[in-house]
């Protein structure tokens, strides 16, 4: 028994591993980025989802391809062909191989932590989470600090939950509630997410906002759209009954004009409730919890 | 050891097949479609079932669960005009999102409606939204965009009175949509929505188009 060591007949083993790693990585490379990653690009929020998960599919494609390439390449040369059971030599351990195993984790992991902390501290994702500058490295956040109205002014829109449906109140278009999500392209969005009665989660999939919708709760996030087109909303929180229903495909981004047009035939429209319906506030209550007789 | 294996194989298919038998007997019992001419509904809305004027379940397994009666799987043809009307016994409960008062997807855009008013005289109107505080069920189909807030009865109305709503709306292309009620008028659960509400047969149910 002595120290683990690579056997003169292992080595042409270890050269046509790495050729094939190689050239499999690579092909493997190029493959993947030939791939459109979800949520795509309808809002520069999910523009930046879609990257970072195009980066990590990129420098995970070598280690994939590495692990599969060993069990079938051993799965091959070096299956068992008698029927007797004995051990395998025993490994006692390989200070060059342990050294590189550990320095190549280590800089994966440590290139994926920066890249990390550079995408947090971005102006979008400092955005996306309601801060004004950067996400993190900075206090003093606000939120709803956009002006009302008007186009380029940030959009205030309340996403309500219900079982089992959503609705949408415009607060800088006098509370109006609507039954379906239309967004101005390339003006910037905040969505204040609240729920009526249990938890829900708003998903809006193309956006790249999936957000949880808690009574009583006001959850903020932001997006802004930078592509004409449908997008889906649907529950991402088992609800109940109508759970699976509980979807809208209906969901428009529009240019501005087209958006004004729409947004002022549903304030026509919300004008014969509009007098029942509360004040917008983020928060929302409404009453009644009883049955009636 | 095969004897073991297969015991516990046996016994493994046999637990499984007994839970799913347990869940599909569970779900299969539902009222079957609404019989009559497929571009009429005629629907009952109760606040206890076994309590209806028209259709009553007495021998259902929840008599006192508010419910729409004869049943709540209907059956009408795609792309026509689908008449209904609702005969509503029960009381006002409310609407949990004020909202949903409006009526959408109808028609015209509004439902007719005979009713009882606070003397107990009978009265009627076409209305294009009710105060929400006063309605007792939603007729609402939100994949059709359809939704009908149904006015309770006047609780100074005489003694087995309903308000008769009726309205139409287009179907569209073949499919199940469904149906609920937006009133959370279940009670004994959390806020309203349990029980009936979540229950198929009762506050929910399926329009299925073909």
């Amino acid at each position: 028994m002595g120290a683990f060591r690579i056997e003169e007949a292992d080595r042409p083993h270890m050269l046509r591993l790495l050729i094939i790693w190689v050239i499999l990585s690579f092909v493997g490379i190029v493959a993947v980025l030939q791939i459109n990653y979800p949520p795509y690009d309808q809002t520069i929020q999910g523009q930046d989802q879609a990257s970072t998960l195009k980066l990590l599919t990129v420098l995970a494609t070598p280690v994939f391809v590495g692990v599969v390439m060993m069990i079938l390449y051993s799965a091959v040369y070096f299956r068992r062909t008698t029927a007797e059971l004995v051990d395998g030599p025993p490994m006692l351990g390989n200070t060059p191989v342990q050294i590189a195993w550990v320095a190549i984790s280590a800089i994966l992991v440590l290139f994926l932590a920066v890249v990390g902390i550079a995408t947090l501290s971005s102006e979008n994702v400092a955005q996306a989470v309601g801060h004004p500058g950067r996400a993190i490295g900075q206090s003093g956040g606000q939120t709803g600090s956009g002006t009302a109205g008007g186009s380029g002014a940030e959009l205030h829109i309340q996403v309500i939950a219900q079982q089992w449906y959503f609705t949408y109140r415009y607060a800088d278009y006098g509370g109006v509630e609507t039954t379906h999500l239309n967004l101005p392209v390339d003006r910037p969005v905040e969505l204040h997410v609240t729920s009526l009665d249990i938890i829900h989660s708003f998903w809006a999939y193309q956006l790249g906002v999936k957000a949880d919708a808690n009574p009583g709760v006001d959850n903020i996030f932001h997006v802004t759209p930078q592509k004409t087109g449908g997008f889906q909303v649907r529950c991402a929180e088992l609800c109940g009954l109508w759970h699976g229903h509980m979807a809208d495909s209906s969901g428009q981004v529009v240019s501005q004009s087209d958006f004004d047009t729409w947004i002022a035939q549903q304030q026509t429209d919300f004008e014969t409730i509009a007098k029942a319906v509360p004040s917008y506030a983020p928060y929302y209550f409404p009453l009644p919890l009883t049955k009636g007789s | 050891m095969v004897r073991r294996i297969s015991l516990v194989a046996a016994g493994v298919v046999i637990v499984v097949g007994a839970m799913v038998a347990f869940v599909g007997l569970f779900m299969l019992p539902r009222p079957g479609p609404l019989a009559g001419p497929p571009t009429t509904l005629h629907l009952e809305t109760v606040a206890a079932v076994g309590q209806a004027n028209e259709w009553p379940r007495p021998n259902d397994p929840h008599p006192d669960w508010v419910g729409y009666l004869p049943t709540t799987t209907w059956t009408v043809p795609a792309n026509s005009t689908i008449q209904v009307q609702i005969d509503q016994e029960d009381g006002a409960t409310g609407l949990r999102n004020p909202f949903w008062g409006k009526v959408f997807g109808t028609e015209g855009g509004n439902m007719h409606v005979t009713f009882f008013d606070d003397k107990g005289n009978p009265q009627e109107s076409d209305m294009t939204s009710i105060d929400p505080t006063q309605a007792a069920h939603t007729f609402a189909i939100p994949d059709l965009g359809v939704f009908v807030p149904l006015l309770g009865v006047n609780p100074n109305a005489p003694a087995g009175s309903a308000n008769v709503i009726t309205f139409s709306f287009k179907t569209k292309g073949p499919g199940r949509y469904r149906w609920q009620c937006f009133v959370p008028c279940a009670a004994k659960t959390v806020f309203g929505n349990g029980g009936p509400m979540s229950t198929i047969g009762y506050m929910g149910g399926t329009l299925i188009v073909t």
